[in-house]
């Protein structure tokens, strides 16, 4: 297939439609850095969705739970392993991304006769100092995005516009604290799953006019059958480890 | 090893042979990973052992006090009559809740404390939860274990005290735990108190005494008075065994202690152990 190039074209462009067809429906994930460190926030459905990398690394994505798992366990064995043979300084979000892991989504991707892994992944690494922060979005096909105090991953690209439009235009700065940060990381995710909820014909537009109050109902309905999931890297964390999910009380507490 | 077929090959060692599922074990993983976890001795050492003279000797004595338990070790470190080192650090952090005090070999204690260290890690980060209290117990015991050659060859013998505190413990209970090990792996809890190296000899018998006989017995102390005591007792050690130091008051040199309780680790700082030390030793100026 490889000798016809508009065959080889063709199958990727259906797997990409094929991958973006199974991730559509995902709930999406949003991070944001607060006065303290950095949070990972979306509303998951039993299955856990952040986790702990290392020290000062965490990671959610949203995709296919056995290809999350998978390649969760990449990242986790391959930080661990590096954490030990040389010092856990020496595991960073950079390394990890450009050596492991986005090559790695690009050749499953390619590789057309194999299984592709169906994915979005986020990664937070919290610096030694504020500016030092990292959020890196690697898409399925091995594209990667950084940014440095908001990010998000949507199961398309309408939807991460969408709700990045949000943060960008509601945002006031990055000093926030956890509470403020969790409240506009869950309307921003209410803005997400509004636009995911579209029929096809108006899904590729990312305006979007609900207001707060609509928000918060978004919100509500999706925790009848779902759960708020958060967890933080903070520098006021003693230890070398950063990571903690937060509990239900700590997330109750800073809800509307 | 690689199911997708879509591992890059120029990867790295790590991520050429691809994910297994370790199922948490940190050793499986490093053992994956070609990481050499064991030193290959020339024949002729291995057979007859070796005269070269290893780093050992000390004391470390872990209490258990009113509110969980304190640990505590001497700073030197010798190679036969030599004193090589007077800052040691014997009692080493290993997580939230659990201290592991060190004697023997300096190289293997240490490279045994960071693979538990990362052990109970790579655990909780890939299995999504912590390590159980009978797990980490057993994952030393491994450890030990897989020691025992370089032990036998008398090169590299540890002998460990582990503390730690068990939050399932009661609220109005003391869940703090001393376990000790010997150099084949197996562990005893010691109900109120443990001692290892060679100036713990000299110290067992008193400690037995406060557990039992003392004013205030060593699990109704509180930090302060546990802490005067312990420094007491290191200071007996270093009075009868060369390869103790005691506190070295020119350099501003104190033990180690920690302590593990219900809020985590904490160490008993210098200023606080300068102050203590002058209720231990009322009369040391003199």
């Amino acid at each position: 297939m490889r000798d016809e190039p508009y065959r080889w074209i063709e199958a990727i462009q259906d797997r990409r439609d094929y991958i973006e067809d199974q991730l559509r429906g995902g709930s999406p994930v949003v991070g944001l850095t607060y006065d303290e460190g950095m949070v990972l926030l979306t509303i998951g459905r039993g299955q856990r969705k952040i986790f702990e990398v290392h020290d000062r690394i965490a990671l959610s994505a949203i995709g296919h739970p056995a290809d999350i798992e998978r390649l969760r366990m990449l990242v986790t064995d391959t930080a661990s392993v590096q954490g030990f043979q040389n010092a856990t300084e020496d595991v960073n979000l950079h390394r990890l991304t450009n050596f492991v892991l986005a090559h790695t989504f690009k050749q499953a991707f390619e590789s057309i006769v194999g299984e592709a892994y169906i994915i979005k992944m986020l990664l937070a690494e919290l610096g030694s100092t504020d500016d030092k922060n990292r959020f890196t979005c690697i898409n399925y096909d091995g594209n990667v995005r950084t940014d440095l105090t908001s990010t998000v991953i949507g199961g398309t690209e309408v939807i991460e516009t969408g709700m990045q439009n949000y943060l960008a235009t509601t945002s006031t700065g990055t000093d926030r604290d956890l509470a403020a940060a969790l409240q506009l990381g869950l309307e921003a995710w209410a803005v997400g799953r509004e636009l995911s909820s579209r029929e096809p014909d108006d899904a590729e537009s990312e305006e979007t006019q609900i207001d707060t109050a609509q928000m918060h109902e978004i919100i509500n309905a999706a925790r009848e059958d779902g759960e708020i999931e958060a967890g933080v890297l903070e520098t006021t964390q003693r230890g070398a480890g950063k990571f903690r999910l937060l509990t239900s009380q700590e997330i109750e507490t800073a809800l509307p | 090893m690689n199911d997708k077929g879509g591992f890059p090959k120029e990867s790295g060692k790590f991520a050429l042979q691809g994910v297994m599922n370790h199922k948490g074990d940190f050793l499986n993983l490093l053992k994956h990973a070609n990481y050499p976890l064991k030193i290959d001795l020339p024949s002729e050492t291995a057979q007859r052992g070796t005269d070269i003279e290893i780093a050992h000797s000390t004391t470390v004595v872990a209490v258990r006090y009113r509110d969980g338990v304190m640990i505590a070790g001497d700073r030197r470190a010798t190679a036969g009559t030599s004193v090589i080192y007077d800052r040691a650090e014997k009692v080493l952090q290993i997580d939230g809740h659990s201290v592991l005090a060190i004697s023997g070999s300096p190289a293997i204690a240490y490279e045994i404390a960071r693979m538990l260290e990362h052990s109970f890690q790579y655990f909780r980060r890939s299995q999504l939860q912590e390590l159980s209290l009978e797990g980490k117990l057993r994952m030393l015991s491994r450890l030990i274990r897989e020691n025992l050659p370089m032990a036998l060859q008398g090169i590299g013998g540890v002998i460990p005290i582990f503390s730690l505190y068990d939050l399932s413990a009661a609220d109005d209970q003391n869940g703090g735990k001393i376990f000790f090990y010997d150099a084949l792996g197996a562990h005893f809890e010691n109900v109120n108190f443990a001692t290892t190296g060679s100036g713990s000899i000299w110290i067992r018998g008193v400690l037995r005494y406060l557990s039992r006989f003392g004013d205030t017995r060593l699990q109704e102390m509180d930090e302060r008075q546990a802490t005067v005591t312990i420094l007491r007792l290191l200071d007996t050690a270093s009075e009868y065994d060369a390869a103790t130091s005691g506190y070295n008051a020119r350099a501003q040199i104190f033990p180690n202690i920690k302590t593990v309780t219900r809020i985590g680790v904490e160490d008993i700082s210098d200023d606080e152990l300068e102050s203590c030390y002058a209720e231990a030793q009322p009369d040391a100026e003199e």
